[in-house]
């Protein structure tokens, strides 16, 4: 199991954001945490990542326990994430986008880094390689030095992907990859995660678009901050549970 | 045709270091002209506020805008003048330890400040500055009070003659400069601009925000506390005042006018604000309003500074020769 999340709470004051959810991702699955807005997907990102501390519950990553950690440490252990509202290092070009983002593998030393050594600058042409090849990846290459907050809505999303590579993740969370995009966007989107899969990426997506469905191999629903059910994608989609979820129980068929 | 273009590029590429060390040699050569030691005190307060608020944009690139910096100088100042006038120390080894007064206390309170952002920075970084002055006052036994430190021991035998004093501190300006260019364009400077742009993203891809924010308080700190040392061995008299909030507000006065999306903004915004009011001297006693105006029109007509002039009035031209086209 790459990652296991067993009884994690999370209270924001009387509110419980998150209660009693469990829920495993083994290596090499795509697997799907879906959930009407408001259903708490986006603080399970959070508590994952370590933007904020459980309140109860315990995380483990590929054997640690990174349960409460800062998150450029659990960053460093291997789990790269994009965000619902895709923040981007506005002003950089898309190009610097990714570059900045090769912060852990390779890594300078400080010193090195200031004082330019052979190491730093070998660190450096590689990087600025490995991320023409990522840009390339996510068919953004051509926008290279545009900056990122004068790309399209669309690509801005990708551009957040390809910036999460950058970390060489083993487990990749993205929050709502499709969001807002066309079905011209969605089709490629879905591809790029098909072909970083088939690199030996691991992910745990967030989404409510039901389209992500086609691609996971598991589908967790979680609403009120609870599973609801778990199961594959075509099961999933039948069960009478999800149904009430997303469109209300009174007028559930 | 393409061979040309290319040549002009290159060319282009060329103009800014050559502009710059073209400004270094005339600087140098400076003396042969100008026999005022008037001038050279003048260009010498320049270049320290130079270094001090140059120092600042490197902090600044980080995300964070410290209201106690001129303090952090102030620190700098009376740790080497009180170690050289008490101990009999040489200031040539009392300078740099100023820096480093200045950078260990930097980094104390860099760790308790890295949590905080915006207003709450802000404030609190003011209340640190205005406390400083207030523990300089507490030891008036050694830093003079309110009536001020005098009888600094001199950096430099010659105090009446400037010039040896304008070659170190055009020296020193230079030096600093170039290490902190190289700061912040090298890896460190990008992730702290990185961090700056949105920290959740930073954190995300294994940036230390923590430690960045305190590395680049550090840094600021240290050559601000450099410039103040160097000119307290200069100056030989030290008032709380020119340590003060005010004095940190006008840092970013300068960074403001100058233009604070660049590394040649403070710079320029710094030798604009210290030379015009000696060139135009009946302007000094108006120097606030005349700043505050100029500010203005940064804001509304320049958003890129000073420093976007040249940019501004060459799209200006362009402008200008297109509607002549058009109109003949």
């Amino acid at each position: 199991m790459l990652l296991e999340i067993s009884g994690l709470t999370k209270y924001f004051g009387g509110l419980a954001a998150v209660s009693q959810l469990d829920v495993y991702v083994n290596e090499g699955e795509i697997v799907g945490l879906i959930g009407p807005n408001g259903a708490g997907k986006t603080t399970v990102f959070n508590l994952i990542t370590g933007v904020f501390p459980p309140t109860k519950g315990k995380v483990t990553f590929d054997g640690t326990d990174i349960t409460g950690k800062k998150p450029h440490v659990i960053a460093e252990l291997g789990i790269g994430r994009t965000f619902q509202l895709n923040p981007l290092f506005a002003d950089f070009t898309v190009l610097e986008n990714v570059s900045a983002s090769f912060h852990l593998r390779p890594r300078s030393s400080w010193l090195g880094t200031y004082f330019n050594t052979a190491t730093y600058r070998r660190n450096e042409a590689y990087i600025l390689e490995q991320s023409l090849e990522i840009l390339k990846l996510v068919g953004l290459d051509k926008f290279k030095d545009e900056l990122a907050k004068n790309l399209p809505h669309g690509y801005q999303k990708m551009l957040g992907m390809a910036r999460a590579l950058a970390t060489r993740p083993k487990l990749l969370l993205l929050d709502e990859p499709i969001a807002g995009m066309n079905p011209d966007e969605i089709d490629f989107t879905l591809t790029n995660i098909r072909k970083t899969q088939q690199q030996g990426v691991t992910f745990l997506i967030v989404e409510h678009n039901m389209r992500i469905m086609d691609l996971c191999d598991r589908v967790v629903v979680i609403n009120f901050g609870k599973q609801v059910t778990e199961g594959l994608p075509k099961e999933v989609r039948k069960n009478k549970e999800v149904i009430q979820a997303y469109f209300g129980g009174e007028h559930a068929a | 045709m393409i061979e040309k273009r290319l040549s002009m590029r290159d060319g282009r590429r060329l103009v800014k270091p050559s502009a710059y060390g073209g400004l270094a040699i005339i600087l140098f050569l400076l003396p042969l002209f100008l026999k005022s030691p008037y001038w050279f005190h003048i260009l010498i307060i320049t270049f320290v506020y130079i270094i001090a608020t140059v120092s600042l944009r490197v902090i600044t690139i980080s995300g964070q805008f410290p209201l106690a910096h001129a303090a952090f100088m102030g620190i700098g100042a009376y740790a080497s003048a009180v170690l050289s006038k008490e101990l009999g120390w040489s200031p040539w080894l009392t300078i740099p330890l100023g820096a480093v007064v200045a950078t260990g206390i930097g980094v104390l309170i860099g760790y308790p400040f890295a949590r905080l952002r915006a207003l709450y920075y802000a404030m609190v970084s003011l209340f640190f500055g205005v406390g400083i002055i207030q523990v300089l006052y507490v030891f008036q036994r050694w830093t003079g009070g309110y009536s001020g430190l005098m009888g600094i021991q001199p950096l430099l035998s010659a105090t009446t003659y400037k010039l040896p004093y304008y070659y170190f501190f055009l020296g020193l300006t230079l030096v600093c400069l170039l290490a902190l260019y190289r700061f912040e364009f090298c890896r460190i400077g990008i992730s702290m601009k990185a961090i700056a742009q949105s920290h959740m993203v930073a954190s995300s891809v294994g940036i230390n925000e923590a430690r960045y924010r305190v590395v680049a308080l550090a840094v600021g700190c240290f050559f601000v506390g450099l410039a103040g040392a160097a000119y307290a061995h200069y100056n030989l008299t030290l008032s709380f005042t020119s340590f003060d909030m005010l004095a940190t507000l006008w840092l970013f006065m300068y960074t403001l006018i100058g233009g604070i999306g660049s590394f040649a903004g403070p710079i320029v915004g710094t030798a604009v604000l210290f030379l015009i009011p000696e060139i135009f001297r009946e302007l000094k006693e108006f120097l606030p309003y005349l700043s505050a105006a100029i500010l203005f029109i940064v804001v509304f007509v320049m958003p890129q500074g000073l420093v976007g002039l040249p940019q501004l009035i060459r799209s200006w031209f362009a402008e200008l020769r297109k509607r002549v086209a058009h109109a003949s």
